[in-house]
This record gives C-alpha cells, sequence and structure tokens, in this order.
C-alpha cells in the first residue's frame, strides 16, 4: 500500500477533508449526548426508589390535594411516614436561573431519602429556623453559595401580596448517592409556606402538591397503593398512588415521545453523514479516476487501488468519529451541569463513544466501498483515458 | 537480433453504439530488442491499441502478443498488472504524473512493487532523476516543474524500474519543438546507452527521425517499416 500516497490524498482537498470529518465529529457528538440524555431519562426511573410511593391528585399533577390527607395516609397499614411536598417555582433573580424548590416537612423528608446525606450543616441547624433551606450540592457550586445565605426567591404560584420577595437562609448542604435524587433542588420547610398562606400574605393554592409516602419494611407497595386509593374513591379529592418508579416514568411521558424523537435524530444525523461522506469519495474517485489508470499502469493491482480510496474514506470517518467520541467524554462534565437539572441521570458512557468510532468507521467502510469497486473494476486504458 | 516483441495475427475490434469498429486487424509485426521504434499511421489506425496490447493494458481480442518470452494473452489482470510492473515503462502525452507527490516520489512509484528497501528505492529514483537531468528538481511537485521537466521525470519513472521495454505514447504532443527535441534525444540516448527496446506512437515526423525504425499503419494493418539507420547511411 502506498501510505504517502494515501495520506497525501486525504490532504488534498484540506477544507473538503476537514469538513467531512467534521461532520462526522459533531453526528458522533450528537449520538453521544442524545444517548446520555436518552439513558439519563431511563436511569431515573431505573434507580427509583421500591419503597416509596406518591400519592397524587387523581385529576393531574397539578391539582394540590387537602392538608388533611397527610393523616388520613399515615393510617394505611403497611405506611411509614408520608411527607407534605409542594413546587414553589420561585424565581431567582432571573428566569434564566431556574433550578427546583420544594416545600417538605424536614425530618420525614430525611427520613424518607437515606441516600441523600447533609455535607455541610445538619438537620437540626435546618429545622430551626422557619425560613432555612437546604440545597444540593450542584446548586451551592452553581451560584458559590454557602451556608448561611440568604436566597431571596420571587414567588410565582405563590406571590407575596405586597409584592416583596421570599426570604430563605441556607442551613445545610446535600449530596445525593443515587442519580434520581438530583443535587440542584432547594428544599425548605412546607409550614412556612402554609402560614404563610394562612396569614393572607401570600396568594396562591392552599393544600400538597404530592404525598410522598414511604412504606415499612417487607410491605408490597401494590396492596398499599390499593387501600390508599379505596379510602379516597368517594372523594373529597380521588387520588392517584404510584411507586416512585411509576411516577418518574410520568415525568418521560410527559416528556411525549422525545426519547424517541432524540434516537430518530441520532439515527438521521447518522444516515444522511453517511451520504454525505458518500459523496465526497464518490467525488474523490471520480478526480483521481486518471491517478488510478496511472497507477495500474505502473503495475499496481486491484486491491491496492480499491484500498485506497476505501482507507481513505475509513480514515477520514475514523479521524472524525474519534475526534466526537473524545469531545463528548472530554466535555462530559460542562454537558453534564447543563443538562442535570433536567436530566439527573446524564453521563456520556465511553461505551457508547466507542460505538460512535466504530460506526464512523463502518459509514467509511460503506461509503469507501461502491467507489473503491468502482475503480478496482474499471480498465487501465479507460482511467487513463478521463480527463484530470 | 533477438525479438523483443511479437505480434501474431492479433485483432481487436472496439463496439460503439452497437457499431463494430475494427481497430486492428491479423496484424503480424516483429520488433527487434534494443531499438527505438516509432508508430506512425493517420487517426485510428490502431497505433495507441497496439500500444496498449504491448503494454498489457488491453487484451487482443485474438491472435498473441509476445513481449520478451512472455505471452502476454495468456496472463489474466493481474499477472499483467505484475508484468507491467516488472518488465515495461510508459511514458504518456499528458505526462501524467500524480500531483500530490514530488518528481522524486513520483520515481519511486514503481519502485514500491519492488523488493527494494525504503533506501535503496530512494536511490535508484534519483539515480533515475540524476539521468535525465534533475537531480536539481527531485523534490518539486508537478505543478512546480514545466511540461518538458514533467516529461523528463515521466521518462525517469519508466526507466527507474530497469525495464526492457518502454513505451511511448505522443510523448512530445504537449511540448514546444525545443522541448520535445530534448525529451525525444533522452528517448534516443536511453536506446543507444542502456539498449533499451522504445516503442513511441507519434503523429510528428520529425520526432519519428528519432526513431531507429518507423512503423507505418493503416486500418489496423501493417503498412511499411522505414528503417532510418539505413536512410542516414544513404545521406
Amino acid at each position: 500500500m502506498p501510505w504517502k500516497l494515501l495520506l497525501r490524498n486525504v490532504l488534498r482537498h484540506p477544507i473538503r477533508a476537514l469538513l467531512t470529518s467534521g461532520s462526522v465529529a459533531v453526528a458522533v457528538f450528537l449520538m453521544c449526548v442524545l444517548d446520555a440524555a436518552y439513558r439519563g431519562l431511563d436511569t431515573a426511573v431505573a434507580e427509583a426508589s421500591k419503597t416509596r410511593l406518591w400519592v397524587q391528585s387523581a385529576v393531574s399533577l397539578f391539582v394540590d390535594l387537602p392538608e388533611s390527607y397527610q393523616t388520613k395516609i399515615e393510617s394505611v397499614p403497611g405506611v411509614k411516614d408520608v411527607v407534605r411536598f409542594q413546587w414553589f417555582g420561585g424565581i431567582y433573580q432571573d428566569p434564566s436561573n431556574f433550578f427546583a424548590q420544594f416545600g417538605v416537612d424536614p425530618a420525614k423528608w430525611a427520613a424518607t431519602y437515606p441516600e441523600v446525606q447533609l455535607v455541610e450543616g445538619t438537620l437540626s441547624d435546618w429545622e430551626k429556623g422557619r425560613t432555612n433551606c437546604i440545597i444540593g450540592k450542584d446548586l451551592a457550586n452553581r451560584f458559590g453559595w454557602r451556608v448561611g445565605d440568604r436566597v431571596p426567591l420571587i414567588g410565582t404560584i405563590f406571590a407575596r401580596v405586597d409584592g416583596s420577595v421570599w426570604d430563605f437562609t441556607i442551613a445545610g448542604i446535600y449530596e445525593s448517592k443515587s442519580v434520581n435524587v438530583d443535587q440542584g433542588t432547594m428544599f425548605f420547610h412546607f409550614e412556612y409556606l402554609r402560614e404563610t398562606l394562612e396569614q393572607g400574605a401570600v396568594q396562591g393554592p392552599s393544600g400538597v402538591g404530592v404525598y410522598l409516602t414511604s412504606l415499612q419494611p417487607g410491605q408490597d407497595a401494590s396492596a398499599v397503593i390499593a387501600n390508599i386509593e379505596q379510602m379516597f374513591e368517594n372523594g373529597p379529592q380521588r387520588v392517584r398512588a404510584t411507586t416512585e418508579a411509576e411516577f418518574q416514568r410520568q415525568f418521560v411521558t410527559m416528556l411525549g415521545s422525545v426519547p424517541t424523537l432524540l434516537l430518530s435524530i441520532g439515527g438521521g444525523v447518522l444516515f444522511a453523514i453517511f451520504f454525505a461522506v458518500l459523496n465526497t469519495v464518490l467525488m474523490a474517485a471520480r478526480e483521481r479516476t486518471r491517478d488510478v489508470g496511472i497507477l495500474k499502469a505502473l503495475g499496481f493491482g486491484n486491491g491496492t487501488i480499491g484500498g485506497l480510496l476505501l482507507v481513505e474514506a475509513v480514515l477520514l470517518c475514523a479521524i472524525g468519529g474519534a475526534f466526537g467520541a473524545g469531545l463528548a467524554l472530554a466535555g462530559n462534565r460542562g454537558l453534564w451541569s447543563v443538562f442535570n437539572n433536567f436530566i439527573p441521570g446524564f453521563s456520556i458512557h465511553g461505551a457508547v463513544a466507542l460505538s460512535g468510532l466504530l460506526l464512523s468507521i463502518a459509514i467509511g467502510l460503506l461509503a469507501g466501498a461502491l467507489p473503491a469497486l468502482r475503480m478496482r473494476s474499471i480498465a487501465p486504458v479507460t482511467a487513463l483515458r478521463m480527463e484530470a | 537480433m533477438a525479438v523483443a516483441i511479437e505480434i501474431r495475427s492479433v485483432s481487436k475490434t472496439y463496439h460503439r453504439g452497437g457499431e463494430a469498429l475494427r481497430v486492428l486487424d491479423e496484424l503480424d509485426l516483429q520488433m527487434d530488442a534494443s531499438t527505438f521504434y516509432a508508430l506512425m499511421g493517420p487517426s485510428g489506425s490502431g497505433k495507441t491499441t497496439l500500444l496498449n496490447l504491448v503494454g498489457g493494458l488491453d487484451h487482443a481480442d485474438s491472435g498473441q502478443v509476445v513481449v520478451g518470452d512472455i505471452d502476454l494473452t495468456d496472463l489474466d489482470g493481474s499477472g499483467l498488472a505484475r508484468w507491467r510492473a516488472e518488465h515495461c515503462g510508459f511514458v504518456f502525452q499528458g505526462f501524467n504524473l500524480l500531483p500530490v507527490l514530488s518528481a522524486r516520489e513520483n520515481v519511486e512509484l514503481p519502485l514500491l512493487l519492488s523488493p527494494l528497501s525504503k533506501r535503496q528505492r530512494r536511490e535508484q529514483a534519483e539515480r533515475a532523476l540524476e539521468l535525465v537531468g534533475l537531480q536539481d528538481r527531485m523534490d518539486h511537485k508537478p505543478r512546480e516543474l514545466s511540461g518538458g521537466q514533467e516529461q523528463r521525470v515521466a521518462i525517469a519513472r519508466a526507466i527507474a524500474t530497469d525495464p526492457a521495454v518502454i513505451l511511448a505514447d505522443e510523448p512530445t504532443g504537449d511540448l514546444d519543438r525545443t522541448t520535445a527535441d530534448a525529451v525525444l534525444e533522452l528517448l534516443q540516448r536511453l536506446n543507444r546507452e542502456l539498449q533499451k527496446t522504445i516503442l513511441m506512437v507519434t503523429h510528428d515526423p520529425q520526432a519519428a527521425s528519432y526513431a531507429d525504425k518507423v512503423i507505418h499503419l493503416d486500418k489496423g494493418k501493417l503498412g511499411r517499416i522505414d528503417d532510418n539507420r539505413h536512410a542516414a547511411k544513404g545521406n
């Protein structure tokens, strides 16, 4: 194989080579990111706890349940604890600074989430102050917040009547061992929200968004679910109880066919790239038909001549594929910080990056095969007659 | 004198648009070793076809093409490729150098098919380029050379593997008179000093005058063979 000629041919049109490799790199990078997003959504479901249930309105997640339900649910056999969960939806300075905030019962919440550890501050620190809150480690890093810092939030669902902001004080920072609980959320006292509502200082819906229900060890989740749903069958609000996995899946389903769309986009991009590479190699083959004639006249075999084009196509794609896969792996941390807020399990997988590289080589092989076969079979005199 | 090339009752027909065009018609011809032949004739007389058959670039429909002691009609595509690599050098009208390679690399190209080491290949390519007077242009790309220099690189490439036969298809067709004469003198020198058998297709009587013998083809058949050496002696 005349390697020097092969390399010179690859660089014969540097911009074209760069664009071809670049398009493969983008495709592989995109494939890695889409896969990470798809897997991330799936991981959140897969890692969901089997001992936690979520009880919400049977009508919709956006309809609140009466506060009286807490004690009723606690009375259902097999239930260990019930935590009130309320979506707050506040804005920190600007809507682009979005992060999730929930009003919860601190002690019960902490007991229900053994996978969550406070790495700064303690539970009692949190419980001490009515306006105290805890935040995830990623959220602390994102805004440079520390324990003791004050976080002013503009209420949207729960807007203050006088137009002032809600003030929260950071009492602790948590870490999570499971991707199911992200580290970008704020948890504060549900009671602070309830009391403020009762005082009339705030406008907003009363009640509880969701009841997080932990099960006693060895309890059959389906039996407890059936009992809870049966308890409220005649109102005043019917409920829907689900396992945490089912609850997470509900969010994924809310995205509609996004996961399918992600995979379709990835597949479509790779398919398009295949034709782009094929076009490049066909153009290269056409330009070099006379060169092929010269090589044949000099005595180079058909295998070597076909191999030149095939290896060139593979090389262009492999370089692009390696770059795209490498970029995705190297940028994993940065990408994670962008996507982690709404896809907790987001992570570029090494195996997928490797698959991307192998796929780019396969694209090179497929795209190079047709022109290589054509150049193999062309007669020397025919090739030599072609215009340069 | 030994016979270098023997054409035995060779026919070749091309089919274009349903029409059969017989370019070589039962041609019989013998060419001596170490002789410089010019092949002349009107367009379509079969000159280039004959050159392609002798160079193993094309197959005859019938008859035999024997070069040295090898019957090319017995060889398949890969056999012909191997034979070309070892026994035959080509010089084309359009120079046909690979634009991405330097003069030295172009000359070294056919040597990649030989068992020579990298260093030996390089030395042999440099010797060939020195022989054609391009020792100071070895690292130049074809686009950096004049037409005459490009053709001399092509000649160096043709002789790099030390083949017995050099086939040249209108080697001076794209050159001005002075440059053409220099190239023809070079071919003549290769024939006289290195004993190469040269078969050169040309339309140009002045180019043909550099050859020892001029073969005239007409409608695929042998017309006559002029011996320039006898003519020169007669003058």
